[in-house]
């Protein structure tokens, strides 16, 4: 009799195990707003999750216009993860339109916003007034995971937000974000060295997209830009002017170009200015799966090759 | 006074912006005349969302080559212009209602084809070209369209204004009635199609139509107005760079901003048919 | 000759002309009346090609053919000068690419005179009057030669002395051999200067001599005919006049 019983609780024990378990095997319906943000949440949330990308690789967050798709997708969320710092000014509506009423994961809370400076080339229309600090948006530069401490935090946030819809999974999530997190460090590390090991003159690029102000921030460099940030902003020919001006006289060694804008201006600088024209870097998305950056790890890793390689004769 | 016309001097970039600024002026106003003394003037807009879309699917089959986006702007302006035409001639639908309805499909075509691909900011690059950018061979085709426009213009001439002039006598006396429509409404697609590479598709309209409405202040004989519309182009082409250069304006903007405060100025006191000949009028002459 | 055989013209089912049966003959001048909206503009229309038949149809002897129409689709502000404008009357010699030769500009300026227009050659059109521009447009036609010449109320709206001076021309016209038919409303003008005349109503209502057709009862019956289309008229089915 005692067998029985005891046969009838570890059955009943083990029940209730595969039940819990066969609800955590549904997995956490996760919609990410861009292709980086996508990357971390799946290196975090691993195969807990299912994982929808909004603005898919080589997309411009910046003009993107949702599809019925989409609203589906972040009507069925569980989770919504966004960047924020103005980053998707389509993605409010997109929310109220969806009727989706959980939690909206803002990933770069806690991190410290810089604004546009007048080096920027700022040429956004209408914000032609470089020392107003607030506006409502077009001041504060939302692309904080150009530098990989940020980025730090950003799993950090992400891990929390997956944390708190996911009960069950929180600790495996925040084991997977400590094991990135030492990937991330590591990236950091390399960075930092392959910068060092560029002449202090030498520090300084052009490229046509404005992304990398976090990025010059926190690793020392300069990027100087012939437009502004949004990519449907046009230049004029004194910025263009200027900047060829500033290649001659400080003898900058590289050209960038960046996957989202127009390379051909680009080129024109590069020619006239006798700067050398560098690979491709990769700013607000990734590169599809067969590319060079098809991971956030990737992307950093590319671009520092590719910077280090154009300024290094 | 060199030092108002030393960026031209100093920058090759800025020498190329105003030589392909010139190929546009020469080619595009003559076709914006005949646009406007036929009243087409907004036939120019609606062609240019015409060709947006041809263009845009050249830049997703090979990316920014100036090849495959005028080849793609070419071949959708160019069937959106014939059928318009053909429709026009041979029904009861009218030149306008005919174009408005074509140029309307070909738009939410190209829209679909973009969007099935994945990508809206490629639409972005297609609609603002920059004049900053003209490498050798946007140049080279620049010119080249040009000087087949001159030429075809030259060459057809007569049958042209005769269509615009009395186009139920160029019915009654031969058939060159619909050759000479497709033909210019080709080149007026071969214009739009050029200017968009250097202006963008929303400013290639602005060269084609301003300077062309401005000379009508200003001559009373087709010759000099179409005389009167390119220098005006070219004038505020190079006036547009300058204010660009000076200032720090987008240069496509800038240029077609110089265009309508020559349109404003000749308006108010060009020397005919402007509010000054008409509010201020000259002593009469005895006869 | 135009020999016109049963012909039916019209707009959208509805004819214009109905059923017509006529013969002009070579080198015939002939006047078309009839009241409004009797089909004379259409008739003209069909003449010359512009509209095709609805039934019936009309041959024609080969040759050039001149047409005035009525109110010309002409773009009166169009920047073009006088003698340019009557150059155009020459397209039969000189097509769509030839230059004009010395010849060609005397005979231009002959054209112009002839209209009474001498030293107008570089005034633009848009600064004609009414009655100029009529002159313009047979000056054109002078230089087009044709052997069949169409008027459509070519007297309309202008005046007196311009009137005489166009008829003279026409008179002219008919005394080098040509065949012209003119709609006209005046019947007094029709009378003076017109031997031949149709009358229709959409139908013929007569055809032949002026003063045989021009008779009070003639004028009556085409008066009565009517003018609207009626929507709800059957299918016809009626094989002559």
């Amino acid at each position: 009799m005692l067998k029985r019983r005891t046969l009838m609780g570890a059955s009943a024990a083990l029940a209730l195990m595969f039940a819990t378990g066969a609800q955590a095997q549904q997995p956490l319906k996760v919609v990410a707003s861009f292709s980086i943000l996508g990357d971390f949440v799946s290196q975090v949330g691993g195969d807990r999750i299912a994982l929808t990308t909004l603005v898919g690789p080589d997309g411009d967050a910046h003009v993107y216009q949702p599809s019925p798709n989409d609203a589906k997708a972040v009507a069925g969320a569980d989770l919504v993860v966004v960047n924020g710092l103005g980053f998707e000014g389509w993605l409010d509506r997109l929310i109220e339109a969806s009727g989706y009423k959980s939690q909206v994961a803002v990933a770069t809370t806690g991190i410290t916003p810089r604004a546009f400076t007048e080096d920027d080339h700022d040429e956004e229309e209408g914000h032609q007034d470089h020392t107003a600090e607030e506006h409502d948006h077009g001041a504060t530069d939302p692309h904080a995971w150009q530098s990989v401490p940020n980025a730090r935090i950003y799993v950090a946030n992400i891990a929390r937000a997956l944390g708190t819809a996911d009960p069950a999974g929180a600790a495996i999530y925040a084991a997977n974000a400590a094991a990135y997190t030492a990937e991330l460090d590591a990236m950091d590390a390399r960075i930092v060295a392959a910068i060092a090991a560029l002449p202090r003159d030498r520090r300084t690029i052009v490229t046509s997209h404005d992304a990398f102000g976090y990025f010059a921030a926190t690793y020392g460099m300069t990027f100087e830009a012939p437009q502004g940030l949004s990519t449907d902003a046009e230049a004029s020919a004194k910025d263009v002017a200027e900047l060829i001006q500033q290649i001659k006289s400080q003898k900058i060694g590289a050209v960038f170009v960046e996957n989202i804008t127009d390379p051909r201006l680009l080129q024109q600088i590069a020619a006239e200015s006798g700067a050398k024209i560098g690979g491709t870097l990769y700013s607000d998305a990734l590169s599809t799966a067969d590319g060079p950056a098809a991971t956030y790890l990737a992307m950093m890793r590319n671009n520092i090759a590719q910077l280090s390689a154009a300024l290094t004769e | 006074m060199t030092a108002l016309w030393h960026p031209f001097l100093d920058f090759a970039f800025m020498q190329r912006a105003l030589l392909g600024c010139i190929a546009i002026s020469l080619g595009a106003t003559p076709v914006g005349v005949f646009l406007m003394l036929r009243r087409m003037s907004l036939t120019g807009d609606a062609m240019a969302h015409a060709i947006l879309p041809g263009a845009a699917v050249g830049f997703l089959v090979s990316g920014l080559s100036i090849g495959a986006m005028t080849l793609g702007g070419i071949i959708a302006g160019l069937t959106v212009a014939l059928l318009t035409g053909a429709v026009s001639r041979v029904t009861v639908l009218r030149e306008d209602a005919s174009l408005a309805a074509f140029y309307l499909i070909s738009l939410a075509l190209g829209v679909l084809l973009v969007s099935l691909k994945g990508s809206n900011v490629d639409l972005m690059h297609v609609l603002f070209g920059t004049v900053l950018a003209l490498n050798d061979d946007a140049l080279v085709l620049l010119c080249t369209i040009t000087t087949v426009t001159l030429l075809t213009l030259a060459l057809l001439w007569r049958p042209l204004v005769l269509e615009c002039v009395d186009p139920q006598f160029l019915r009654s006396v031969s058939r060159w009635s619909l050759p000479a429509h497709l033909v210019f409404l080709a080149l007026v697609v071969l214009n739009l199609v050029a200017g968009f590479q250097a202006l963008g598709t929303l400013m290639a309209v602005g060269i084609m139509i301003l300077p062309a409405a401005a000379a009508r202040f200003w001559a009373q004989r087709l010759a000099t107005m179409i005389a009167v519309a390119m220098t005006i182009a070219i004038l505020s082409s190079g006036a547009g760079l300058l204010a660009s250069y000076h200032f720090g304006l987008p240069s496509g903007p800038a240029i077609i901003l110089a265009a309508g405060l020559f349109y404003f100025a000749s308006l108010f006191f060009g020397p005919t048919g402007s509010l000054a000949a008409r509010y201020l009028p000259r002593p009469h002459l005895q006869s | 000759m135009i020999n016109i055989e049963n012909l039916t013209l019209g707009y959208d089912r509805h004819p214009a002309v109905h059923h017509l049966t006529a013969r002009i003959e070579t080198g015939s001048l002939t006047a078309i009346v009839g009241p409004n909206g009797a089909g004379k503009t259409t008739l003209l229309r069909g003449i010359a090609g512009d509209l095709p038949p609805l039934a019936g149809r009309i041959t024609r002897a080969p040759g050039r053919i001149a047409w005035l129409p009525q109110q010309a689709a002409l773009d009166r502000s169009f920047p073009i000068d006088v003698g340019s404008f009557v150059a155009m009357g020459l397209w039969n010699r000189i097509g769509a690419f030839k230059g004009l030769t010395r010849t060609d500009r005397a005979r231009i300026d002959t054209a112009i005179a002839a209209v009474g227009l001498t030293g107008f050659d570089n005034r633009p059109i848009s600064a004609l009057s009414g009655g100029q521009m009529q002159r313009v447009l047979f000056a054109r036609l002078l230089l087009q030669d044709a052997e069949l010449i169409l008027l459509d109320e070519p007297f309309t709206a202008i005046d007196a002395r311009t009137t005489a001076d166009l008829v003279a021309l026409v008179r002219r016209w008919h005394g080098e051999g040509r065949t012209i038919l003119a709609v006209l409303h005046d019947m007094d003008a029709v009378r003076d200067n017109f031997p031949q005349t149709l009358l229709i109503a959409r139908e013929r209502v007569a055809h032949g001599p002026t003063a045989q057709v021009l008779t009070a009862a003639n004028l009556l019956r085409a008066r009565a005919m009517s003018e609207a289309f009626d929507d709800t008229a059957p299918r016809c089915d009626r094989s002559v006049a």
